[in-house]
Order: structure tokens, then C-alpha cells, then sequence
């Protein structure tokens, strides 16, 4: 896997990444493939496992301290379960950890989850690097924010 | 809220605070040589020692996991609060790694809000991550009652968790036939409660039966640790297992040169560390300076006096 | 018995590596001879030629690629055991397919309406999809089902439901597919008590349901409890079937969903098998003959792209199933040795990208299908690979079946491809390799111990895994994905389920729970917990008696989750 850009920030200090499916929803194949792929570019995973709640998605999040959540949903549900997960981060008080999503997601419904701060949203037969590029340049914010405040 | 500050941590962590542990433990983790992380610990560091950190290690596809769940939430329920460090081992070429440990816990981290952290092992040999040692520190400030720490389960590298762990519990199962053998070597000895899982299981009575005549013949020491069969299906065998281990609590309570020893083994390795840090750049320079290599090598120098000379010259 | 059935898997995969390992002279020498000095030292031009099973393949094929008695011995003819070349005598000859095509979404009202309209436009039979809250056993008033209501199949939340999705079909005259799982029994009983109403007969009730739960823990992951509490669910549904319903399906053994989740295709054929082995020996546990269950067990493969290896698995998967029926299960009469399957396309390769190329695919994945010598055939729709099929799309789909059958001549002539040297071939080497399967499931202590160790999984996640870096490097090409790339495509449009479909869900549930005689429900509940926890009391009377009192789908899955507990996958990656 290509390792991507900003490689020196994360150098001895690997982003940190949740990968959740938090729906109802067992179509696990993408979400294997990419937990491996992000392993192999160097990341540390960290994957739930199926049906998790929204709430626990937040709350492992939180525990964990990662950089990065990355939400998955095949079943269609991602405007109502994306935007959940969303929600309970800024009741939260948490704006330093990035989302990205992914799925079955038509063009219409990007720019409402871009409104909500999940980024990337991307559809079956991305290439792989471009959703690691994509991770990475969110982490890299992410990191900066948490060192410097803003 | 806004972004965490070193103090607001370090506060945050001693109220117990969630977000501010986290954030604490990402610093000692990522940054550990910096004068954040130091400062952290050197704060937190008065408010530990209550916590009992208890070391989980065994084979892999044992069931160490499930039994963790299990496990916090029996003492959950006995209004104690619990903490659990899972490590798992870092790719050796991407230096990546996938923290699956969560997945069968997850009902007791929800259900009784036990606080779970994965930590990769970034490479470190010994199984262990460095990180680990301030972790447990900032979970026993944060006011957590037992720490657990699963280990990656490898074999010989996991032997280090007796330098962190106030009480090692050793995971065996039945059906491992001959693999036994190879573990017992090295964990005979630093087991304190030997738990036989999937009690439910074919084999698991005679698996019990060996590992309790191995110890009666390993030297006898004050602590005879005990072996205790447990079902995870059921819940069966948890409390006499929960009560061994405090019963071991106030075993090491009551004798303290185990304590002594302990903070011994993290000072001496806190030193070489310290020691390697300091003049690892001396000793890069030293490496990089081609003229005196060269010289050397015209010389044949041999590389112990060679060493014995750089050493010198730094001291 | 262990050990009898161990030597079993090992003496037939001794057996077929040397039925297989062939010394092909003619080839190496036309190879050194005429290949070589033509290719001029380059053979393939950088590209390997390897299969979705990791097969490596020579050039050309040739007589001693295979045994020599393969006619008599390993294909025999159609209609004869080993049943290589199909399960009857005279095939499509005789009667063609099933074209079913899968349907299903939004609200029962939705789904009855697209029932009519494939009964009106000539489907031969009914095939319904239900949402994931369904699949999951979770009311469409759960909060977890927020969002999720009628999204990738209808939502049944109670028998009122199922009464609307029937509602002016003639059940007696139509045999009905249900891809249901965890929650089959329910369902069985609400499809019984919805012909109770109609005064039509359970015996006469025509159908099947999926039911096969072991391929959920290793692959399409929806389950309610742990794998024995559905196995012991599932074996009462058996018997109850057996002894009530004779034109009831009660298990379909799919192989689709594995496939579907990225294993490749010897992985799909030995993983299905294994699990109908699994069941084969639950009934004969359960007490039943096995010569009068094995008929009622039917397959469900996918077919994908790669054609020829597609019929290969088709043809291994009868000739595996008759002999082992036959040889480790003692089965005497013909008919039970008979491996019947439905197949769909597969989903896996359809893209958005370009979404009419998924037409072309799905043509050729039908054709396999067919030359494979299916039962029923579900051909996917061009836009499935983004949302539930248009209607226009599935009538593309069910026409393309109709070409395959009417114009093409192919259903004319019984397993055509019969007797190639390649087809053969690689039906022998993925008979093989499925053995080799049968034997490592067998080491690890059977195929719900491999199941719960998660062993399958983790070789489905590896296969997909490679897929996806081959794809990546380009190794392995998509149309329109990485390769032929068309710049700035428009989304195509698709069917959206609006959330009016909830809304109506939600307040149809809240009307029959208030319509019902609740004592009459808490009462049945109850009963159905007691017969759960006496494990040989066959618990579907008492579903059937809950479900006529209008419990919910949930109401009852909550039962079994009180007694039985969830389940929680094994870690695969």
C-alpha cells in the first residue's frame, strides 16, 4: 500500500483510526479489506466488529483517542446513522477527531454529510489510495489542531 | 470544549475524566519523551498506587478476551472500577496493526462502562509496549480499582508483564496438546493464578490436572499460586477466580520488598533508557565520522576496545 | 465416528491428487516444440493467468488433462449418479428454469404491487427480500432501526405485514422464496398463518426459505444468538416441515453470500458444501431418515464472471454432493442424491461506474448459469450495485433471461461443454481443492468449530483482501473502474425509499398493538419460552400460536435472545 503523503508526521506515532459499521448492516467484506489495507499503510486499527450503536462508536472513540473515525454503511441508512454519530461527538464536545465515511452513498447526499463534517464519503471501487490520502490529509489536520489549539 | 491543555489533562485525569485520560495516555504514548509527558507523570504520579494491575497473558485463541469481558464485568457489578490496557503487536514491515480486542468485550465496555484502551506494541521486543508502563499510572490516578492488561500472547516476549503487573494471571485452555509444553517453559514461573478456560470443553479437567501437578513440582515460594477452571459461556468459576486475585492483592500488600523490587526494575529500566536516549547522539555522531572509522579499521581496532574508547571520550 | 470420518476426507483427497496429477507429454512437448520458438521467449506478456481460485492455468487443454474413464466414471449421463452433467434426464428439455427474481422493498403495499407486476410480466416465481431490521429480528420501531426501514427489502414487523404482501395472490398457485435467516421459523409461521386465512391447506403451501445460518456466521453476518441456539431453531423447522409442509424448501445451502463476501469460487463451493453436510447430519441427529430430508435441501450459488469456472464449480458441486450422500451418508434413494440449486449474478461484479456494462455482465454470469445446469435463476438488475433495482431495470434483467432461454439455443442440448478437456479439468482440480477444504474443516473439529473460531472468515477476508490489491495493481481488471475510465460520469438515477415508508410501518405496528389481545400474546410468549429451554421440544407450534396472536417479529426474537443470549463474532482481522 502507498504509505501516502505527510509521512513524517506520523513517524513513531501512527494515526490512530476507528473503523464502525454502525448500523444495522453485516455486509463486512469492504470494511475487512480496507481495516488490512490501513494496517499495511501504517495505521493502528482499531475495528468494533458488527452492529455497534452509535454510542459506542463515539464512546470508543473517545476512549480510544483516535485521529480518525471511519464510518461504513452499505444498507442506506447512512443519513439518518452517520449524522447520529455526528451528532453525539458535538454534544460531546469533541471537534479533534475527524469522520470520514463510506458506502452506498449517492452524489446528492455528500454534500449534506460534508455539512455535518464527514468527509471523504466514498463509493464501492475507490481505489484504496485515494481513501489513505484522504485519511491521511484529515489526520494531519487532526494532529496539528491538537498541538497547537487550532 | 475546546482542545485539551497539559494541565486540564492532567487535572482532567485526576477527576477521572474520560476525554482527559485519553488524551493523557495518546501523550505518553506518542510523545513520550517530551517535557508534556514527563510533566503528566511527575504530577499524576503522587495519586497512584491504589490500583491492582493484573497481567493477562496465555496463548492466542484461548479466549483471553472473552474472559477480560467476563472478568470486568463480575467486579463491575461489585462496584469496582476497572480498566483494560489490551496489546496488541505491531506489523513489523508497515508498522501498522489491527486492534481487533474490542469486539468481544464489547458488551461489558457498554453495559457496565468499563474504560478499554488498545495499545500497539510499536515493535518494542518483550510483547509489552513502552507505553504501557505510563498508561497503568495514569489509569491508577484516574481512580480505576483494578487495571488489566492483556498481552499480545506471544510466548517468551510476553515473560516482561511480571515487571508491570502486581498479579500475572496465566490463561490456559484445553486441546493445546503439545504447544503446552513449549509455554509452560517460560510461564510456570510467573503465573500467580493459573485460570484453565472453556471449562466446557473436552480436555479441559485433565489440562487442569497437568498444569497443577507442573506446579507442584516447580521450587516451592511463599505464594502457591492456585488453578482455577472457568466457563465463559456460564460465568461459571469467576468468583473464586475475582477472589484469588485478592487474595494475591493482600499477599503483595503485606510483603513489601515485592513492591521494592518492582519500582527497582522500573527504575533500572527508566535509566537505561534515559542513559541510551542521552547519548544516542553522541554515538551516532561518533558512527557517521567516517576519518576515525576508517582509522580504525587501517588499525584493526576491535570493536569492544573501540567502544571502550568511545565511551570514554563521552563520559 | 471421528475418526472414520477424518480418514473419510483424507482417502478421497489422496484419491482425486492422484486421479489428477497427470503427466501431460503431448504438452510440454508442443510447447517446447511450437509455443516457445512462436512466443519468442515471452509467454504471457507480464500477465498471469490465474482464476478467482488461485488456480493457475496452462494454455490449451488436452485429452491427457484428464482421466481416461472420465465419461463412465466421473460424469456419467444426465439424470445418472454422479450427475456431473445435470440432475434430470432431460433437463431444460423438459422444463426451463425458474426465473425468480428477487424483490422486495419499502412497504408490504411496495412489494405486493412488484409482485403483481413480475406475476403479470411472466415470472414463474415469487422471491422476496426483507429489510436489515427484519434480517436482525428488530421491530421498525426499534431506534435502531431508524433510518433503516424498508431500505434493502420489505419490512415485516408482524403478521399484519405479511397479510399485505399477499395480499390478492393466490397462494396456492405460486411457490414463494423468502431470503430469511435468524428469524426463518418466524417467517414460515406468518407465510402459515397467512395461508390459514386464505383456508389454503399448510400441505399445499409451495416454497422455500433460506434458513441456512451457518453461512451467516461466515459470511453475510446476520444472526440473533449464538450458532447452536439457530441450529437447534432451525432443526424443529425441519422436522416440523418434514412431518407437515411436503412442498416446503425448508433450508436453502447458499453459497451466494460467501462468494458475495469476497471468497473465491472453491472457497464458496467447499464452504457450502461443508455447511450441507453440517445439516445432513443435524437431521440424522435429530432423528429423521436422511432419504426423507435430503430431498427438501436445496443450494443457492452465485454466478460470477470468470464463465468456465463458474460451470466448473456448478458441475463439482452435483458430482461432490451425490458421492458424498452416497458414500458418508448412506443414502439410498436417487432423488436425495440430487443437488438442486437456485443461482444469482453476482452483485460483486456489477459497478456504478458505466452501469450498462452491468447488463453484458450479468448476461454472461446468467449463461454460466445455465450451462452449469441450474434450477432458478435470479438475473441481478444494471443499477443493484447502487440501490435496490427500478422497474424498468429488472424487466431488463428478466428479459435477459427470457433471450438465454428462447433465442440462443443454449438450454437445447444438455451440459454442452461437457467433455472438454478445460472444463473438465478444472471441474476435477476444483472437486480437488473443495476436498482439501472438507479435510482442514474436519482438522480443526468441524464446521461450527471452524465457524466459531472464525477459520472461514478469515480465509474470505484473505482471498478478498488479494482481490483488492490485484485490482489495485491492476493485475486484475474492472471495466469502467480501473480501466476504460470515463471521466465525470453522472449518477444514474435511481429508486429511493422515502421515508414515508417508515412512517406507514410505524403506525400499522402501532395499530396491531393495539387491535390484539395482549394477554392472548403474553401468554404465547410465555409458552414459547418454556418450550426453548426443554431442548428436544420442537418450538414452531408455539411460534406459529405467537405469531397468530400478533406478537412481533422482535417480541418473539426477544424471547430466544432471553434465553439463549446474543452472539458476538470472533475477531477476523
Amino acid at each position: 500500500m502507498d504509505p501516502g503523503k505527510n509521512q513524517s508526521l506520523f513517524k513513531d506515532k501512527p494515526i490512530k483510526i476507528l473503523l464502525a459499521k454502525p448500523g444495522i448492516d453485516g455486509h463486512d467484506r469492504g470494511i475487512l479489506v480496507l481495516a488490512k489495507a490501513f494496517r499495511d499503510a501504517g495505521m493502528e486499527v482499531i475495528y468494533v466488529g458488527l452492529l455497534p450503536t452509535p454510542e459506542e462508536v463515539v464512546d470508543t472513540a473517545i476512549n480510544e483517542d483516535v485521529d480518525v473515525v471511519a464510518l461504513s454503511l452499505l444498507n442506506g441508512a447512512h443519513m439518518t446513522v452517520f449524522k447520529k454519530v455526528a451528532d453525539l461527538m458535538r454534544e460531546k464536545g469533541v471537534r479533534d477527531i475527524a469522520i470520514v465515511g463510506g458506502g452506498t452513498i449517492p452524489d446528492a447526499d455528500k454534500p449534506k454529510l460534508e455539512k455535518l463534517g464527514i468527509t471523504g464519503n466514498y463509493g464501492p471501487g475507490t481505489p484504496i489510495a485515494e481513501i489513505i490520502n484522504h485519511i491521511t490529509e484529515r489526520a494531519a489536520e487532526i494532529r496539528k489542531l491538537k498541538a497547537t489549539g487550532e | 470544549m475546546k482542545v485539551l491543555k497539559i494541565e486540564e489533562i492532567v487535572q482532567g485525569i485526576l477527576d477521572g475524566n474520560r476525554r482527559a485520560v485519553s488524551r493523557g495516555i495518546s501523550v505518553v504514548e506518542n510523545d513520550y519523551d517530551t517535557a508534556a509527558a514527563r510533566r503528566i507523570i511527575r504530577e499524576i504520579f503522587p495519586h497512584t498506587g491504589h490500583a491492582q494491575i493484573v497481567g493477562i497473558t496465555g496463548p492466542p485463541g484461548i479466549g483471553k478476551s472473552t474472559m477480560i469481558g467476563n472478568l470486568s464485568a463480575t467486579l463491575s457489578k461489585k462496584g469496582f472500577r476497572i480498566s483494560v490496557v489490551a496489546i496488541d503487536a505491531s506489523s513489523p514491515f508497515s508498522g501498522g496493526s489491527l486492534l481487533g480486542n474490542r469486539i468481544r468485550m464489547q458488551e461489558s465496555l457498554s453495559k457496565y462502562g468499563v474504560y478499554m484502551r488498545s495499545l500497539a506494541n510499536r515493535g518494542l521486543n518483550g510483547g509489552l509496549s513502552r507505553s504501557v508502563w505510563d498508561t497503568v499510572k495514569i489509569l491508577d490516578a484516574s481512580g480505576s480499582d483494578y487495571i488489566i492488561v492483556e498481552t499480545v500472547g506471544a510466548g517468551q516476549a510476553d515473560l516482561d508483564i511480571v515487571n508491570l503487573a502486581d498479579t500475572v494471571i496465566v490463561v490456559l485452555g484445553p486441546g493445546l496438546g503439545d504447544e503446552i509444553q513449549a509455554i509452560k517453559a517460560g510461564i510456570m514461573e510467573i503465573g500467580h493464578v493459573f485460570v484453565i478456560n472453556k471449562m466446557d470443553r473436552q480436555g479441559a479437567f485433565i489440562a487442569m490436572k497437568d498444569i497443577e501437578e507442573t506446579l507442584a513440582m516447580s521450587p516451592k515460594g511463599e505464594w502457591k499460586p492456585p488453578v482455577i477452571g472457568v466457563n465463559s459461556l456460564n460465568g461459571e468459576g469467576y468468583e473464586a477466580f475475582i477472589e484469588k486475585i485478592q487474595e494475591h492483592r493482600s499477599f503483595v500488600k503485606s510483603h513489601s520488598d515485592l513492591t521494592m523490587r518492582k519500582f527497582r526494575t522500573e527504575l533500572q529500566r527508566t535509566i537505561l533508557e534515559e542513559l541510551r536516549r542521552r547519548f544516542e547522539s553522541d554515538i551516532s555522531h561518533f558512527l557517521s565520522d567516517n576519518e576515525e572509522i576508517k582509522q580504525l579499521v587501517r588499525d584493526k581496532i576491535d570493536p569492544y576496545s573501540a567502544a571502550e574508547k568511545l565511551v570514554k571520550k563521552i563520559a | 465416528m471421528v475418526n472414520d470420518s477424518k480418514s473419510y476426507w483424507s482417502s478421497k483427497l489422496l484419491a482425486l491428487r492422484e486421479q489428477n496429477s497427470v503427466n501431460n507429454r503431448a504438452y510440454e512437448e508442443w510447447k517446447k516444440k511450437t509455443l516457445e520458438p512462436w512466443n519468442g521467449g515471452n509467454s504471457s506478456g507480464g500477465r498471469e493467468f490465474v482464476n478467482s481460485s488461485g488456480i493457475s492455468l496452462k494454455e490449451v487443454y488436452t485429452p491427457d488433462d484428464i482421466p481416461k474413464d472420465t465419461d463412465r466414471r466421473l460424469l456419467g449421463m444426465p439424470g445418472e449418479y454422479p450427475f456431473t452433467r445435470g440432475v434430470y434426464p432431460n433437463m431444460y428439455r423438459g422444463r426451463r428454469w425458474t426465473m425468480r427474481m428477487f424483490s422486495g422493498f419499502g412497504t408490504p403495499e411496495d412489494t405486493n404491487r412488484r409482485l403483481k407486476y413480475l406475476i403479470k410480466h411472466g415470472e414463474s416465481g415469487l422471491s422476496i427480500a426483507f429489510d436489515m431490521p427484519t434480517l436482525y429480528g428488530f421491530d421498525c420501531d426499534n431506534t435502531r432501526a431508524d433510518g433503516e426501514i424498508g431500505k434493502c427489502g420489505v419490512n415485516v414487523s408482524s403478521l399484519r405485514d405479511m397479510e399485505v404482501i399477499f395480499k390478492g395472490i393466490d397462494l396456492s398457485q405460486v411457490s414463494t422464496s423468502m431470503t430469511i435467516n435468524a428469524p426463518a421459523a418466524i417467517l414460515t409461521a406468518m407465510y402459515i398463518a397467512v395461508g390459514k386465512k386464505k383456508n389454503i391447506p399448510v400441505a399445499d403451501l409451495a416454497g422455500t426459505v433460506q434458513a441456512d445460518i451457518l453461512k451467516e456466521y461466515i459470511a453475510q453476518k446476520e444472526w440473533i444468538y449464538p450458532p447452536e441456539a439457530h441450529l437447534r431453531l432451525i432443526r424443529d423447522m425441519m422436522v416440523y416441515c418434514t412431518e407437515n409442509m411436503p412442498k416446503w424448501n425448508y433450508i436453502s445451502i447458499s453459497g451466494y453470500h460467501i462468494r458475495e463476501a469476497g471468497s473465491s469460487a472453491v472457497q464458496e463451493l467447499a464452504f457450502t458444501l461443508a455447511d450441507g453436510f453440517h445439516y445432513v447430519e443435524m437431521g440424522q441427529a435429530a432423528g429423521l431418515d436422511v432419504d426423507d430430508f435430503a430431498p427438501r435441501l436445496s443450494f443457492f450459488f452465485n454466478s460470477s464472471i470468470n464463465f468456465f469456472e463458474e460451470i466448473a464449480k456448478m458441475r463439482a458441486a452435483r458430482r461432490i454432493w451425490a458421492t458424498v450422500l452416497r458414500e458418508k451418508y448412506g443414502v439410498k434413494k436417487t432423488r436425495s442424491l440430487l443437488l438442486r440449486f437456485h443461482t444469482q449474478t453476482s452483485g460483486y461484479t456489477l459497478t456504478w461506474q458505466q452501469p450498462l456494462n452491468n447488463i453484458v455482465r450479468t448476461t454472461i454470469e446468467g449463461m454460466a448459469a445455465v450451462l452449469g445446469g441450474t434450477q432458478s435463476l435470479h438475473t441481478n438488475s444494471y443499477d443493484e450495485a447502487w440501490a435496490l433495482p427500478s422497474e424498468d431495470a429488472v424487466k431488463i434483467a428478466l428479459r435477459t433471461q427470457q433471450i438465454i432461454s428462447e433465442e440462443t439455443g443454449i438450454p437445447d442440448v444438455i451440459d454442452p461443454l461437457g467433455g472438454s478437456y478445460y472444463v473438465e479439468w478444472l471441474t476435477n482440480k476444483l472437486e480437488e481443492e473443495a476436498y482439501r477444504y472438507f479435510e482442514e474443516i474436519e482438522r480443526m473439529g468441524g464446521i461450527l468449530e471452524a465457524v466459531k473460531a472464525g477459520y472461514l472468515q478469515k480465509e474470505i477476508a484473505a482471498t478478498s483482501y488479494r482481490r483488492q490489491i490485484r485490482l489495485e495493481e491492476g493485475k486484475e481488471v474492472m471495466v469502467g473502474v480501473n480501466k476504460n475510465v470515463e471521466e465525470g460520469e453522472q449518477p444514474i438515477s435511481i429508486l429511493r425509499i422515502s421515508k414515508k415508508a417508515q412512517k406507514q410501518q410505524l403506525d400499522r405496528l402501532k395499530e396491531v398493538k393495539s387491535d390484539r389481545n395482549e394477554k392472548k400474546v403474553i401468554e404465547a410468549l410465555d409458552d414459547l419460552e418454556k418450550a426453548m429451554r426443554k431442548e428436544n421440544e420442537n418450538t414452531m407450534p408455539y411460534i406459529l400460536k405467537a405469531v397468530e396472536a400478533y406478537a412481533t417479529l422482535e417480541e418473539i426474537s426477544n424471547v430466544g435472545r432471553k434465553v439463549f443470549g446474543s452472539w458476538k463474532e470472533p475477531v477476523i482481522v
